[in-house]
């Protein structure tokens, strides 16, 4: 009772200070306060929030008015304030990346010939990679399509035992693509099988009585080099050992792409040339590249390798059903340099000039190296231009790596940009490294539409980048037939690293170190546990738990429409799992699905920093980055809007300003 | 020599204290401070036990360094003192050199883990009682080291202690490890009462010392058999090896070093420090050989089915260590010697590359090719080899076997024990508290308790 009354004393005083004594809080001032009100701390809430907010104090003293505003604050419990927290912190987010592009538009620089083009996969870690070629090679153009490149797969390597889908997992594969050997390659088969089996042979072995016993006294003070070597020493250990013991090479392989009338295991061995058409011809209309291909068209795919990661899977790439999408982009390459399905495209106005050359390639995300396919088989006049391109990707590898290593805490902000291939590759190697790269962590944004609206803009690596030219699309089928299979796919990655972020316990699998794999399946914790599903916390620890930005260009009632005519899509747009934009193609217009239709975006910062290149951006920083504009990723702005953009020249990262563009007082809660 | 000897000992404990200091102080250092104070401590450690070793290796001739004497009495006392001989030199470079390894791996694995400090005062804590059981002079010694190591492998064991699990299973190893100390403990006893008895010695020209041989044969099977008795329960031998794959519960470093190599390695450790010099007794031979080759038996049959990455390791490093101690028993020490090291690195080098199970199966089958491995010869009879399977499936039975013989037993004796207490203590509590008798003076009731009427 004296607790009540002191605290109903100091609400009285506390009200007077603020409010003045002359305005009672109910007309009975001295009768006990409203149920709502006599719970101090939420007075106090209500009252902090009410100075925050445009309330006016004069309407808080009527009564009626300030009972309602203590029960709409009593309201808010927690899992509301956690709404509101989340949608803040979202809200923050979405109208950075929708200011930034929005600023960023007016540069786009205007179509012109390019020197090869790169087709990347949409992932996220590669808007890195794509960023830093054309900073490195101006003349370049990137653009992105889903990592299976549109073949529909089952595969199987010239080494691998049995084959594996890749392609999206909602997909079943009807075709199956082999690998071949050129040459007669039984002499390495049979060194590979006997090596093969003496590993075989060693593992099994060392863990049974009697030859375990053998190898112990045999061979076992042997470990003590590889131990030492592997603990402290990785990569100089991981390099020696590649050196010294190299499985048997193939020689160089072939993909068995043309279908011949045979069938292995209910899949259709090859494409038919009428189906491989097909292939390209959607590659070709979904990117925006029919009609004006480069001499050289380098298809990328991307997977990743570590060791001592049972999560080794989760790094590939996603829309190959995780699995490695070399094969897929060399698939394509292959098919679309093949004259039969040249003379077929062309047949349906599709042509593909005499002069241009596709390449397949497969980037390592893990280690930063690209490897190209098929290399025996260039063209010489597509040569200038494979070196050129290829000098150009291994700097933007480079460079890829150092902006990836700022993340992690074994290199630091101040790392030396030569070193930093090393480090990545130490991680790949490394059996002590639970990090070996973060993956999707920090995903966030999915752009769908032309490259050149965003060339030049540092994404942070958090930004899906797919191409779509709203040009080539009369009727709206090529979006609806894209978002259908990209909105998923980003999306359920985004929710993947979202939930195993938001709980790691639950909806994770918890930190990484008692893990224990089980049945070649899973991995559960230490002795024996329930199958832990989900990321591991050491792959989310630095994801920002943000539903995924969709920004799409197209007009607000085509992309309704594309959307409309996806149930699954539909879903995630109408269940606000994924955050809708559609970014008109004509006047660069931004509107921001909301519920039942699109409202416009409304701008918060008419400023957008800029930065020479992108390690000015992020030198000496390790956190998330906003949005920045990249001057040798673009062409320089046109003269009339050139007062819209602060630049900032100099060589550190120093100059660009990041703070003083946000307007403190337009970003709080209206 | 004397120096390089107590610096191979003492430097893991220093960094346990060095690190252990601030902590309590509220001044913890940092991550990297921490694990360049670890890796440092046993880099020294196996740098002096390295000059050690050679010292000893050049002369052949066990070298004593004597420390203090913490009691005499009469012709008794207790003396601490460190030793390197032909068996310790190799382990004294070995065993520093493995912490060495896995406490850089551990940098970099657990790199922002809430525990990591902890992990790393552990991780000294254990090497320095692994250190004193390699180093040790006396029984003394080995008694304080093996303690350590023991509190510090079930502390790792529970590291995870925000699951029940890992704390389940630290306790159950703990429990067997305190269990099957008394034996190491009776030894002492019996060591203290024979003077001169609790130093290990080397008879002329011998280059390994051990303790002098009991000189009438039923003490010498009995503290054999008390000295065996420990080595069961630290080693995970038969029958208590249950605990071994439950200890999987800590970061794969610390189970690589505790369960591939070290931890179990200090049973047939001791058991070559101690006894290889006896002339045997027959009945404590067979003993020995018989529990290492049921507990090879035993690990091989029930670790062909075990079906995670770490089970499988546990008992595979069961069944060496099981022959390890037959060896002994069979009077081969230095083949023994030989096996015990060589298996270890084998075994923690295997065990710290668990999680890349999928990676390398994967890679084997790439090589391998398509063709699936042939079973050239199949040593277990069609007809028993169902029975045979479902004896591994329930690892033999033994857990259960355990429970129902030996743990229920046992607590129902306590429970009785303890009623039988508490009805005594009924017994003479009551006629004090009768009123007829309270007039006296009376002492106040014993503060140990139990009810009170």
């Amino acid at each position: 009772a004296v607790q009540l009354t002191l605290d109903l004393v100091a609400a009285r005083h506390v009200r007077r200070r603020h409010v003045g004594a002359a305005v009672p809080l109910s007309p009975a001032d001295d009768r006990p306060a409203p149920p709502p009100a006599a719970d101090l701390p939420l007075v106090y809430e209500a009252f902090v929030l009410a100075q925050r907010l445009p309330v006016d104090l004069d309407t808080l003293a009527d009564g009626a008015h300030a009972r309602a505003w203590l029960r709409a604050v009593a309201d808010a419990d927690a899992l509301t304030r956690r709404c509101l927290w989340q949608a803040a912190y979202e809200r923050r987010h979405q109208s950075e990346i929708l200011d930034a592009l929005g600023a960023h538009a007016p540069y786009a620089p205007s179509p012109h010939a390019a020197a090869f083009q790169a087709v990347f996969c949409i992932d996220e870690r590669e808007e890195s990679l794509r960023r830093h070629l054309e900073e490195v090679c101006p003349e370049v153009e990137t653009l992105g399509y889903a990592g299976f490149f549109g073949v529909p797969m089952a595969y199987r390597g010239a080494a691998d035992v049995r084959a594996r889908p890749l392609c999206p997992v909602v997909v079943t594969p009807r075709h199956l693509v082999t690998e071949e050997p050129c040459g007669d390659a039984r002499r390495a088969w049979r060194r590979r099988s006997r090596l093969g089996a003496l590993h075989h042979g060693y593992d099994a072995g060392s863990r049974t009585l009697v030859r375990g016993a053998a190898l112990s006294l045999g061979a076992g003070l042997g470990h003590l080099l590889p131990l030492v070597g592997r603990c402290l020493f990785p990569r100089a250990f991981h390099r020696a050992a590649e050196r010294l013991a190299r499985a048997p090479q193939l020689g160089p392989t072939r993909l068995a792409l043309e279908y011949r009338g045979s069938t292995v295991d209910g899949h259709r061995h090859g494409f038919t040339v009428a189906e491989m058409a097909d292939i390209v011809a959607a590659a070709l209309r979904t990117t925006g590249l029919a009609g004006r291909l480069a001499p050289l068209v380098l298809l990328v795919g991307h997977g990743s390798a570590s060791l001592n990661n049972p999560h080794e899977a989760a790094h590939d790439c996603g829309a190959t059903g995780g699995g490695r999408g070399g094969p897929n982009a060399r698939a394509l390459a292959a098919m679309a340099n093949d004259p039969r399905v040249r003379a077929d495209l062309a047949a349906r106005g599709l042509p593909v000039p005499e002069e241009v050359w596709f390449v397949g390639a497969y980037h390592n995300t893990c280690d930063d190296t690209v490897q190209y396919y098929d290399l025996d088989a260039v063209p010489a006049q597509a040569g200038a231009a494979l070196r050129q391109a290829r000098t150009a990707v291994a700097e933007a590898l480079r460079r890829a790596a150092h902006e990836r290593c700022r993340r992690f805490a074994d290199a630091g902000p101040d790392l030396p940009p030569p070193r930093a291939l090393a480090v990545a590759q130490a991680h790949t190697v490394d059996l002590g490294q639970p990090r070996p790269e973060y993956g999707h962590a920090t995903n966030a944004v999915c752009v769908v539409g032309r490259r050149s609206r965003t060339r030049g803009l540092f994404l942070d690596r958090r930004a899906f980048l797919v191409s779509y030219d709203p040009d080539g699309d009369v009727d709206g089928a090529v979006l609806a037939g894209l978002l259908s299979a990209v909105g998923p796919v980003c999306a359920g990655i985004n929710l993947e690293y979202y939930f195993s972020r938001v709980d790691p316990v639950t909806y994770g699998c918890g930190t990484k170190l008692p893990h224990n794999v089980t049945g070649l399946l899973g991995v559960m914790d230490g002795h024996a546990s329930d199958l832990r599903t989900g990321l591991p916390w050491q792959m989310v620890e630095i994801h920002e738990p943000v539903r995924l930005l969709l920004v799409v260009e197209a007009s607000p009632r085509r992309l309704a429409a594309a959307v409309a005519a996806d149930a699954g899509l539909a879903t995630l747009v109408r269940n606000r799992w994924v955050r809708l934009a559609a970014w008109d193609p004509g006047d660069g217009a931004l509107s921001v699905h909301a519920g039942d239709g699109f409202t416009p975006h409304v701008r918060q910062r008419t400023r957008l920093p800029v930065a020479p290149t992108s390690a000015h951006v992020y030198a000496g920083r390790t956190g998330p980055l906003p949005p920045v504009r990249v001057r040798a990723g673009a062409p320089p702005p046109p003269p009339d809007t050139a007062g819209a953009c602060r630049t900032a020249g100099g060589r550190h990262a120093a100059e660009v300003d990041h703070t003083a563009e946000v307007d403190r007082a337009a970003g709080g809660v209206r | 020599m004397t120096a390089a000897l107590l610096a191979a000992a003492a430097a893991p404990l220093v960094a346990f204290v060095v690190l252990a200091v601030p902590a309590w102080a509220g001044r913890p250092w940092s991550e990297r401070a921490v694990s360049a104070v670890t890796v440092g401590a046993f880099g020294l450690a196996a740098a002096c036990g390295a000059a050690a070793a050679a010292a000893v290796l050049g002369t052949g001739q066990p070298v004593h360094t004597p420390l203090l004497t913490w009691y005499r009495w009469g012709a008794h006392g207790g003396r601490l003192g460190l030793l390197v001989d032909g068996l310790a030199a190799p382990f004294a470079v070995l065993v520093p050199l493995v912490l060495t390894a896995v406490a850089g791996f551990s940098r970099r694995y657990l790199h922002a883990e809430p525990g990591y400090r902890r992990y790393h005062l552990l991780l000294t804590l254990f090497g320095g009682g692994a250190g004193l059981v390699v180093l040790a002079g006396t029984l003394d010694v080995t008694v304080v080291g093996w303690e350590l190591a023991g509190l510090a492998a079930a502390l790792l064991i529970g590291f995870f202690h925000q699951r029940p699990r890992p704390l389940a299973h630290a306790v159950r190893a703990f429990v067997v490890y305190r269990l099957c100390d008394t034996g190491l403990l009776l030894a002492a006893a019996w060591a203290h009462h024979h003077p001169g008895a609790d130093r290990y010695a080397a008879a002329a020209g011998r280059a390994v010392a051990g303790l002098p041989a009991p000189d009438r044969a039923l003490p010498a099977l009995l503290v054999g058999g008390a000295l065996l008795w420990a080595a069961v329960g630290k080693s995970a031998l038969f029958p208590l090896g249950g605990w071994l794959p439950r200890a999987m519960e800590g970061p794969t470093p610390s189970s690589a070093l505790c369960y591939g190599a070290v931890s179990v390695s200090l049973g047939p450790y001791l058991l070559l420090r101690t006894t290889a010099g006896w002339p045997p007794p027959p009945a404590l031979a067979a003993a020995t050989v018989a529990v290492g080759v049921l507990t090879a038996v035993h690990a091989t049959v029930v670790g062909r089915v075990q079906t995670d990455a770490k089970s499988r390791l546990a008992y595979a490093s069961m069944t060496q260590t099981g022959l390890v101690v037959a060896e002994i028993g069979l009077g081969l020490t230095a083949l023994a010697a030989w096996h015990l090291a060589a298996h270890g690195l084998l075994r923690v080098t295997q065990f710290l590359r668990a999680p890349s199970l999928l990676h390398d199966h994967q890679h084997r089958a790439q090589l391998r090719g398509a063709q699936a491995p042939a079973r050239r010869w199949r040593l277990v009879p069609a007809a028993v080899r169902r029975r045979w399977y479902r004896h591994a499936l329930e690892r033999g039975h033994l857990d259960a076997l355990t429970a129902d013989w030996v743990r229920d037993p046992l607590a129902r004796l306590l429970r009785f024990g303890d009623a039988a207490d508490r009805w005594w203590e009924r017994r003479w509590a009551a006629p004090r508290t009768r009123p007829g008798r309270t007039d006296r003076q009376e002492p106040a009731p014993s503060p140990i308790g139990g009810p009170r009427p």
